[in-house]
């Protein structure tokens, strides 16, 4: 059932009570744990932090855990299963998930004991109605029709044949109202659970907790921005409902951060500062030469079609339409002549338009603290994912969690800092393997199908290693935007959106693995299949082992 | 003596917070702490201050002394003064440390204050430095100085008494003693 007063039914429960916290491995959760995580300090309750990047972890980790806790919660896993099933926990056990996985499986929707749903109900769910889909105890009318039925033989013979007839011709109606019942009941389910998309971010579902108690903080509300900033970064929200959710933020930025900064009310500048900001698309740009940032950014380098000679052409003519000298621009961001810096991002906007690049600009936020600090959210973004997904020098999942939790702190800048390196690593591998994969031809399409390979050893022996792409999420970064705008324009089709969705599987070093990708009237619902927590079920989409 | 110990030392002074919560007295070995109601100023000690301010349950109202305009007079008076001067508070640097550290965002112009508090703490400093030299140099027998800070005497303490040891022992092996035997073979 949904939760309705998050306070009353869920913090004021769980407050005197140890609980068990599984968070899925996804900056959102990331964010969501963090802040969950802060207010259970300032009220001393006891947790257990289990993270679980997939459904195998998820039933280990509850049948180890189970004995111990009585209350579970769940971060971006859960909803879409039929959790109880699955899980088969004892009666008393209460479950309260936070899940932006759609469409909610209705077992958990209807279930009144023990499946709490932290989700905001006007999140345009859509579930169908209760009688539609679960009817009660149809049986034993039947039952009690044939047994009437049958005592009643050796009363009335004369009325006997009559009352026989009156009673099978009931019951081949109830028959086939019922058949119709479960046909149409078929029918509501198949389209309630066709497309998988993704709800309002569980980083800002929990900030809205806090701010309800009013416990909200600025750091707190900056998590919220970077969990909000990775579902738009990972193309599972469609622009406007970012640009909704934006601007929910926005009033809550404007809420803490309005203070004046004349002579009297001076704020300490270690105290953070969260703007807005109207930025650059661009991944990085401000920690990275503007160069490289515009060739490793899946937006620039496919519409610009940068794996070709020709897009190289391009990108020198996009430059010197903007007046950057080449020397300037590839030299790092920070050391970029302050005329320079002015009035970049009104230029490059403009010339950018003219290469065909309409959203070059976009909605976000920028933090700054101390003197030297500040970031955009799609900095924090790439840098927390590439640590998730870091798998150099034998560290284990557990270990990249603990560490992507914490460089999300502001305490701990050097994590973050190895974060951002790492993410650049990633997103000049990811774009070596693109350009290789699609001036290779390795991109073969059948029907409404688009197939693509990769091996383990991708694209140009680098000495980035192999090892940047193998982890599961480097396939998936690697494909939804990337497949989309590439293969469009690769193929010439402006129809074709086809996201390319990875569904490789969750153990890293596979000898292969192949990206089937939708048809395209699927992508019309702006459906991004993760491969983390998607349901399990029999669709069309073919995965090679 | 740690610096750390001096620390938790000062944590006892008490400063002023505004809470967000009621509870009734408690009472402490320390002493009776309360009743805490919303909105209404209380003195608590320093500890349970920094403790509830991290967990969100209070605002904290920075003592009287700390700012900016008496700052610079009692710093101001420091550089004239040769001698030391009396200090707003005996624990006037680690409360600063830990107040800016922890609720800087209820302490108007943080950073300068900071400044402040640095300027004063290096021309005490320097003061002891120049003091202890000239201590030695004249190998005078006992000093004494006024208006030094427990974190100040610690500071300097450790190093000057060790210092002095040693220079002690150098001296008497330079004139051994007369009643002092020596070994016959």
């Amino acid at each position: 059932m949904f939760v309705t007063d998050f306070r009353r039914d869920f913090y004021d429960v769980i407050q005197t009570e140890r609980v068990l916290l599984f968070v899925a491995s996804d900056v959102d959760a990331l964010c969501a744990c963090k802040i969950l995580q802060a207010l259970f300090q300032c009220d001393h309750v006891q947790y257990t932090l289990v993270p679980v990047p997939g459904w195998q972890e998820l039933e280990t980790s509850f049948l180890e855990h189970k004995d111990q806790f009585h209350y579970f919660i769940l971060i971006n896993c859960g909803a879409n299963v039929d959790l109880l099933d699955i899980l088969q926990p004892e009666e008393d056990r209460i479950f309260f998930i936070c899940d932006t996985h759609r469409p909610v499986n209705v077992v958990n929707v209807y279930n009144d004991t023990q499946i709490k749903l932290l989700i905001k109900q006007d999140d345009d769910l859509e579930v169908p109605a209760y009688d539609d889909i679960f009817r009660d105890d149809e049986e034993e009318d039947e039952e009690d029709e044939e047994q009437s039925g049958s005592e009643s033989e050796g009363s009335e013979p004369s009325g006997k044949r009559t009352r026989r007839e009156e009673d099978v011709i009931e019951r081949t109606l109830k028959r086939r109202q019922r058949r119709e019942w479960e046909a149409r009941r078929k029918e509501i389910l198949f389209d309630y659970e066709q497309y998988e998309y993704h709800g309002t971010s569980s980083a800002m579902v929990m900030f809205d907790l806090a701010w309800v108690m009013s416990k909200d903080l600025n750091d707190m509300l900056w998590w919220a921005i970077v969990g909000l900033t990775d579902q738009w970064i990972q193309d599972k929200i469609t622009q406007m409902k970012y640009v909704t959710d934006i601007g929910i933020l926005q009033r809550h930025v404007s809420r803490h951060n309005h203070r004046n900064e004349d002579e009297e009310n001076s704020l300490s500048i270690d105290c953070t500062r969260i703007a807005f900001e109207y930025d650059l698309r661009l991944a990085l740009y401000q920690h990275w030469s503007l160069y490289d940032s515009l060739c490793n950014t899946c937006y620039t380098a496919s519409r610009l079609r940068l794996w070709s000679v020709q897009g190289q052409k391009r990108l020198q003519e996009f430059l010197a339409d903007m007046g950057l000298p080449l020397k300037q621009v590839k030299q790092k961001f920070q050391a970029m002549d302050v005329s320079l810096k002015e009035n970049l991002r009104e230029i490059l906007e403009e010339s950018a338009n003219k290469f065909g690049m309409k959203d070059m600009r976009v909605q976000t936020f920028s933090i700054h603290f101390g003197f030297k600090n500040k970031f955009l959210a799609s900095d924090v973004v790439f840098a927390t994912t590439s640590l998730l997904e870091n798998i150099e020098k034998d560290a284990s999942g557990t270990d990249n969690f603990i560490r992507a939790l914490d460089s999300l702190s502001r305490s701990n800048l050097e994590q973050l800092y190895q974060g951002l390196e790492l993410a650049k690593k990633q997103l000049r591998a990811i774009h070596q393997t693109v350009a290789s994969c699609i001036c290779t031809n390795l991109v073969i399409s059948q029907g409404p199908f688009l197939y693509c390979y990769l091996m383990e050893v991708p694209g140009p022996p680098s000495s980035l290693g192999q090892d940047t792409l193998a982890p599961p999420h480097g396939r998936d970064v690697l494909t939804p935007p990337q497949g989309w705008d590439t293969l469009a324009s690769s193929r010439g089709q402006e129809a074709l959106l086809a996201p390319t969705p990875a569904s490789s599987l969750l153990r890293a070093r596979q000898t292969s693995s192949c990206s089937p990708s939708r048809p395209p009237w699927a992508c019309s619902a702006s459906t991004c299949c993760s491969p983390l927590f998607v349901r399990p079920r029999t669709s069309a989409v073919s995965c090679c082992p | 003596m740690d610096s750390a110990e001096v620390e938790f030392l000062a944590e006892k002074e008490m400063v002023t917070i505004i809470p967000n919560f009621s509870l009734d007295k408690i009472y402490l070995i320390g002493g009776d702490l309360g009743p805490f109601n919303p909105g209404l100023p209380v003195q608590v000690p320093l500890w349970l201050a920094m403790n509830l301010k991290q967990r969100q349950k209070c605002r904290v109202v920075p003592p009287e002394w700390m700012d900016v305009e008496k700052l610079e007079e009692i710093r101001d008076q420091e550089r004239k003064e040769e001698t030391f001067t009396p200090m707003p508070s005996p624990y006037y640097m680690e409360l600063t440390k830990l107040l800016l550290n922890h609720a800087s965002d209820n302490i108007p112009k943080a950073d300068e204050i900071r400044t402040l508090i640095k300027d004063m703490w290096d021309t005490r400093i320097a003061k002891l430095r120049v003091s202890a030299d000239s201590f030695v140099k004249q190998q005078e027998a006992h000093a004494k100085l006024d208006n030094l800070t427990l974190m100040e005497i610690n500071t300097t303490g450790a190093f000057l008494t060790e210092a002095l040891n040693h220079m002690y022992k150098l001296r008497t092996n330079l004139h051994p003693a007369e009643s002092a035997q020596s070994q016959d073979f």
